[in-house]
């Protein structure tokens, strides 16, 4: 192995940092300010991916980085580190959500009924040009209901549990510190089940869609259908230091089941993560619901999904192959030549 | 309205609109008198989620927050609340530790239970503009 050592190009890096810089211009609280209001679920996306929710500090990654996704995440994941650990939250129930989403497309008559909130799912695909010409696009005011919808609705699951469609688990009585941490431990084979929610949890949306997508297109052994999508907001309870229990805040969060049918019960695929980013968990659900039986190197065998959705090593890993390989390069080249002499003096041997 | 007990008033606090909270805590602070400084900072909470196809919690990702624990003749105030707002978040400590001293306790619960009706209403708004995305679907 050998290196190459390059002199010279501190000016050019310093210039090219800046020349990335300069389209962008100067970055203030107004202009985060405005990125956090006017993309709402792009920095849902990158807090998902980031695995840490907060807005502001998603729209100044945006607002640094030009809206550059893979430097975005990169960002917030180097700065998470900078920060202690206060605690660990008690875990989020399905039933103590603050629902603002909830659809199933399983089951019309689902106990509490479906809602669609915010979605532009039903709606025309149709770019108000107008904008560029001076015509603001105002949205329609939300008529509101005369009554509140239910604050919290029960999991669809355990409504099929109790209707003998499907075996819920048992819970696992794992609280706190003692719930494996990705951040803190290696990702190993087979994988816990705690690590696989976790990373698909944080895995590059485009990427759980890639795997996902060709599961759901046959390459799979189980064909979802949504059991339940929710949108919602999830209250951080946390500990005084007396003990007692209080919410230190809501954060958005994401949630899909998907079931498949398995001989006379249903079987469930779930995801979840932070911010509203409904593709990723159905997609995320679907390779959960397809990973048991998956053959070694195919697209829904767990150790594949999971060290090739992690965006910050994929990226990084993509990336590095434009960095200086002149090294390596040039002993493919010498192994060329080599063989081409070794060719051309075996043609120039006299004929026996 | 029923007081609110001690989780909800933090829960209520944590919530609770930044100027306004800092405001109340600039009226008790020659009252509660010297404070120990336990922390004062912003850090992550880990939010776990439980999954229903498996029964395993698992971890969602880190919130930023700002935490803050004060102590006073053996008595402790303490606030997290979501953000970096480390002044919001004093406060919040600054108005448990009165409320568990028995200082300005009427301002304190007075405050608490507008905020608490504030953001009953805020909720209230919110589930009424979603139930009006409520459907019924049939099959023919």
């Amino acid at each position: 192995m050998a290196y190459v050592a390059t002199r010279g190009g501190e000016r050019a890096i310093e210039q090219s940092e800046r020349l990335f810089r300069s389209d962008m211009g100067r970055i203030d609280q107004a202009r985060v300010a405005e990125l956090r209001h006017a993309l709402p679920y792009l920095v849902d996306r990158v807090m998902g991916e980031a695995s840490l929710y907060d807005e502001d500090l998603a729209a100044l990654a945006l607002a640094q980085t030009g809206g550059e996704l893979y430097e975005v995440v990169l960002l917030l994941r180097a700065w998470r580190t900078t920060q202690p650990r206060l605690s660990v939250a008690a875990p989020i129930q399905q039933k103590d959500l603050f629902t603002h989403r909830r659809i199933s497309a399983a089951f019309k008559d689902i106990p509490g009924g479906q809602v669609l909130g915010p979605t532009l799912d039903y709606s025309h695909r149709i770019l108000a040009t107008d904008v560029l010409t001076g015509t603001p696009f105002v949205p329609n005011n939300v008529v509101p209901s005369a009554r509140a919808a239910p604050a919290h609705q029960p999991s669809v699951s355990a409504w099929q549990a109790e209707n003998e469609l499907l075996d819920l688990p048992p819970v696992e009585p794992v609280q706190g510190n003692d719930i494996p941490d990705l951040t803190r431990e290696p990702l190993l084979f087979p994988s816990k089940r705690a690590h696989t929610l976790q990373s698909l949890a944080r895995a590059e949306t485009g990427g759980v869609l890639a795997l996902g997508y060709s599961a759901m297109r046959g390459y799979g052994q189980a064909h979802p259908t949504v059991n339940e999508l929710r949108l919602a907001e999830a209250e951080v309870m946390v500990k005084h230091p007396r003990g007692t229990s209080f919410s230190a805040g809501r954060v958005k969060v994401s949630q899909a089941e998907v079931v498949s049918k398995k001989g006379e019960k249903l079987e469930l695929g779930f995801a979840a993560t932070l911010g509203w980013n409904e593709v990723k968990c159905i997609a995320a659900a679907t390779l959960d619901l397809n990973t048991k039986g998956a053959a070694k190197g195919t697209a829904t065998e767990e150790e594949f999904f999971l060290y090739h959705t992690e965006g910050v090593e994929s990226s990084g890993f993509c990336i590095h192959f434009k960095l200086p390989h002149y090294v390596t390069f040039q002993s493919s080249l010498d192994a060329m030549r080599d063989a081409k002499a070794k060719k051309a003096a075996k043609c120039m041997e006299p004929a026996q | 309205m029923k007081e609110l007990n001690h989780g909800q008033v933090l829960s209520t606090l944590a919530r609770a609109d930044a100027d306004r909270i800092k405001a109340l805590a600039e009226t008790l602070i020659d009252q509660v008198g010297e404070v120990e400084v336990v922390a004062s900072r912003t850090g992550l909470v880990m939010l776990p989620m439980q999954d229903t196809a498996g029964g395993t919690a698992f971890h969602l990702g880190e919130v930023l927050m700002s935490e803050a624990h004060i102590r006073a003749d053996g008595v402790e105030g303490y606030g997290l609340r979501r953000g970096r707002d480390l002044e919001a978040v004093m406060a919040m400590a600054l108005v448990d530790l009165a409320l568990a001293r028995d200082i300005s306790k009427a301002d304190c619960l007075e405050f608490c239970a507008a905020e608490a009706a504030g953001q009953m209403a805020e909720d209230d708004i919110t589930l009424r503009r979603i139930e009006a995305t409520r459907v019924d679907m049939e099959t023919f």
